[in-house]
């Protein structure tokens, strides 16, 4: 059972590799398409892309050369839409304890769910057929407040599409099942305030005897990184008055913040946008869930984005429907929000917050694109073409295929046909 | 010879009776109250409306251009071009669309309200896996803010279930959407009782983590029979106490059971199944339960995988509500495909539904049907909006029996009628005005018709 596992996984592989070789040579112009670019640049008509090696060489070149040209006749194309903060590749079925590996009883500052995540899983394809090309993902946490880390995946479903693992710190705040919230945000400001005192005794140290047998631990390394601001500190946290210690945190530390979920933002959106720390949210969430969230609301999305604050829309949590995440930003557009700041919370926002190179189409940037038959956001439009680092990429999922299976009609049963 | 004389009187007196007419004393009849938490809903202040040169969606599958919609005493008065009124409120809806109001037959609104708390969590009796003789509408807390919420997406009529925990949970009970202080003043006049079943993971587990019955899925079927068979046996008891009792005799009353009462008015077709199923071959063998002991299956919901066996579900009259794209939370929910509803839909007789489950989607029952109709046009379908907005109307209607008062804008139908501002399968959608029998219960502009709960008043 092992060896047949193990050979028919190394000959994925290679028929993976060989494809991307192929392609990955051929450059390709993309022309007269309307261009989101979620830039400054803003949208342009009649525009040219090229891409090649998997990068955006050019826009709008004078003329443009290139081993395959696409007419999009005035179709939109846009950045890949990025999802994040959800369990993909984590999880193929909720309740089946042996197929889920987003929670973690014992999850840590360290603990990495990257080692455990899988291209495969039959989420991924779906994922796809939203126009979603790169995916934050995080753990579903565990018992205390860290939730470990998040890791950054393409949605190629090939076995090397994770592009960096241990890119944030992801920790859980404000209304426990039992106890009391104070003891979580006193164990986090604990923790980064004793660390930055540590670093400071440690070079005082340094200079008078410069001993260096002090090896850093791994969560020394991490909450450092957290301190220089390399590292986004992740915090999913409801309530105003916990956002509030979180806004002093950042100021005290020069931190790199960010909030997810963050019921309550809206009411202190412009300290929020004063200090700089972006809002993850789930623009569909306006019932009052909890006491945390009493100010959930169709139009927060909007309300944070005219403050100032930086959004990103997500469906945080499951992953088994992120594919309707433009479903999310269209319902934001709906009730409030202007549309390409609603196209920048899926794209460039999410990149910004989540350090990544993608989420806009510019001269350099990864060729991460999706050519739409109408407004991405509507459900009457579907992807007609989509790039992840320039390769071309089928929106083909299980789902298909058990649909065309049902619809033939044939005179033997349903499994004879493919 | 006095000392006998009563009781020669007696005998005489009953053997007359025997011959012709009856021959004891008949004590009062026992007869079980059908209704005892009965509907106090009053329709709201209204007046007669005209509603003038939209694009109306009538439900029965019609689409009308540059139409107009009378309300008039709570009903729909005429649907057609160039009509007027006298002294009718008239509302210009050009550009505007005009649908029936949308009918959700899963919510669980109520016995699982937000906040979501232990104080608040109703919905599943989970102390027996077959618990008949509970009714969802002896916890549905009028209160719950999501109610408001479903108002604003066009929820005019909801079927509020008990959960999925148990083989039998209990009675669900249909409300009208209006904002209301006590359930029964959102009772549903005359709706049918449902009665929540469930198949699959959720009661074999549960159970059979306690190491009871049901532990596998063969012990639910065993779990349903079983109950079925009391079932039979308690309403043959009765029908011979009511037979008995009009041919003259006395006969004694059966003892009453609560949760046999039930299920007696299924048997009786009385009460209507609504069956938590997500697999197709449960599906079919819910099917032949519902013969063999002489009910009829009702809607399945949840039913992930009803496009395996649409042909079936035609052909045995069953309801299939479902979602666009629920899927994977558990292994019964894998084989779910986007155009599910509309394959089951593509039969002849067929009754597509599309269900929310969820205080979320509830409020957007219009984009999970665009879902699927835009999924489906793209893959070989051919669906035009009205006839898929019969999916969140007439057949929901026909689902829940009261398709005889609402689901679609034909004359005499309760006014139930939603106003949107474009297309409603689109996403910018919204719902700009909601009636229910007439009277406006929203206005997207107007802030004196924005119900909000209690819990909501003074949060800050």
């Amino acid at each position: 059972m092992t060896l047949f596992k193990k050979s028919a996984l190394a000959l994925s592989l290679s028929v993976g590799l060989a494809l991307s070789c192929v392609v990955q040579a051929e450059s390709i112009a993309i022309i007269h398409a309307t261009v989101h670019t979620a830039t400054e640049q803003g949208v342009l008509t009649d525009a040219t892309v090229v891409i090649e090696d998997g990068t955006i060489v050019a826009i709008n070149p004078a003329s443009p050369t290139a081993d395959t040209v696409i007419d999009a006749k005035g179709a939109i194309l846009t950045p890949g839409f990025i999802a994040s903060m959800n369990d993909l590749g984590l999880v193929e079925i909720g309740a089946v304890a042996s197929s889920r590996d987003a929670y973690e009883k014992e999850a840590d500052v360290i603990f990495d769910p990257s080692l455990a995540y899988n291209p495969k899983a039959s989420t991924v394809p779906l994922a796809r057929k939203g126009g979603i090309t790169r995916n934050v993902v995080s753990s579903g946490g565990g018992e205390g407040i860290f939730a470990g880390q998040t890791f950054t995946v393409d949605l190629s479903g090939d076995w090397d599409s994770i592009l960096a693992a241990n890119t944030g710190l992801v920790v859980a705040l404000g209304a426990k099942e039992e106890g009391s919230r104070a003891a979580g945000m006193q164990q986090l400001i604990h923790k980064l305030e004793d660390a930055k005192k540590a670093q400071a005794k440690k070079s005082k140290a340094k200079k008078t005897a410069d001993d260096d047998s002090d090896v850093p631990s791994r969560e020394d390394d991490i909450i450092n990184a957290v301190l220089a601001g390399e590292k986004p500190l992740i915090i999913a946290v409801d309530r105003a008055s916990d956002i509030l210690h979180l806004i002093k945190l950042k100021q005290d530390l020069s931190i790199d913040l960010v909030l997810v979920n963050a019921a309550d933002a809206v009411l202190v959106a412009d300290k929020l946008a004063q200090a700089n720390i972006p809002v993850v949210i789930d623009s569909m969430r306006n019932l009052p869930e909890s006491f945390d969230s009493l100010h959930n609301s169709l139009e927060n999305a909007g309300k944070l984005a005219k403050a100032g604050v930086k959004v990103a829309i997500a469906l945080p949590g499951d992953s088994h429907g992120i594919y309707a995440l433009r479903f999310s930003a269209g319902n934001a557009v709906a009730n409030g929000m202007n549309y390409e700041d609603a196209l920048a919370s899926v794209t460039a926002n999410v990149a910004d917050i989540f350090h990544l190179d993608s989420g806009r189409i510019a001269v350099g940037k990864p060729a991460d694109l999706v050519l739409w038959s109408g407004d991405p956001f509507e459900f009457s439009s579907k992807v007609q073409k989509m790039w992840i680092a320039g390769e071309e990429q089928s929106t083909d999922s299980r789902q298909d295929k058990l649909r065309d299976r049902y619809l033939q009609k044939t005179a033997m049963p349903e499994a004879y046909s493919r | 010879m006095a000392k006998l004389m009563p009781s020669l009187v007696a005998v005489a007196l009953s053997t007359a009776i025997a011959g012709c007419s009856p021959a004891e004393q008949q004590d009062p009849k026992i007869t079980i109250n059908a209704n005892p938490y009965p509907s106090t809903y009053q329709i709201l202040p209204n007046s007669t409306t005209l509603l003038k040169n939209a694009i109306v969606l009538t439900g029965t599958g019609e689409r009308i251009d540059d139409a107009d919609v009378l309300i008039k005493d709570g009903k729909i008065s005429a649907v057609g071009q160039q009509l007027s009124a006298e002294g009718a409120v008239v509302v210009d809806a050009k550009g505007k669309w005009i649908t029936p109001g949308i009918i959700d037959v899963h919510s669980h609104l109520g016995v699982y309200p937000s906040p979501n708390a232990e104080s608040h969590n109703d919905g599943n009796e989970m102390t027996n896996p077959v618990t008949a003789e509970v009714w969802a509408e002896h916890r549905v807390w009028p209160q719950d803010p999501g109610f408001n919420r479903a108002r604003e997406g066009g929820i005019t009529t909801l079927q509020i279930l008990p959960g999925s925990a148990n083989l039998i949970g209990g009675r669900g009970v249909t409300l009208k959407n209006v904002p209301a202080t006590t359930m029964q003043a959102m009772k549903f006049p005359a709706a049918p009782y449902g009665l929540k079943m469930a198949c699959g993971e959720n009661p074999k587990s549960l159970y059979g983590s306690r190491n009871e019955l049901p532990m596998t899925r063969m012990g639910n079927m065993a779990g349903y029979r079983t109950a079925f068979i009391q079932a039979t046996e308690y309403k043959r008891a009765w029908d011979k106490y009511d037979a008995d009792y009009a041919a003259g005799k006395n006969p004694v009353a059966p003892k009453r059971d609560l949760m046999k009462d039930t299920l007696k008015g299924v048997l009786e077709g009385d009460i209507l199944i609504h069956n938590h199923c997500y697999k197709a071959e449960e599906m079919a063998m819910m099917i032949d339960l519902g013969k063999e002991f002489g009910y009829h299956a009702g809607t399945f919901h949840h039913a992930v995988e009803a496009y395996k066996i649409a042909d079936l579900l035609a052909e045995n009259g069953n309801c299939a509500a479902m979602w666009p794209d629920w899927w994977g939370f558990k292994l019964e929910a894998y084989d779910m495909v986007l155009e599910n509803v509309a394959m089951v839909d593509a039969v002849k007789n067929s009754c597509a539904v599309v269900h929310s489950d969820s205080g979320v989607t509830i409020q957007r029952l219009n984009q999970e049907t665009a879902k699927i109709m835009n999924n489906a046009n793209d893959n070989g379908f051919d669906l035009k909006a009205e006839h898929v907005i019969g999916w969140i109307t007439a057949n929901a209607a026909k689902s829940l029996g009261i398709s005889d008062k609402t689901g679609s804008l034909e004359k005499g139908k309760n006014a139930d009628v939603v106003v949107w501002n474009t297309n409603p399968f689109s996403v910018y959608a919204q719902a700009e005005q909601v009636f229910i029998d007439g009277a406006k219960v929203y206005d997207r502009q107007d802030p004196t018709y924005q119900a909000q709960s209690d819990f909501m008043l003074g949060q800050q």
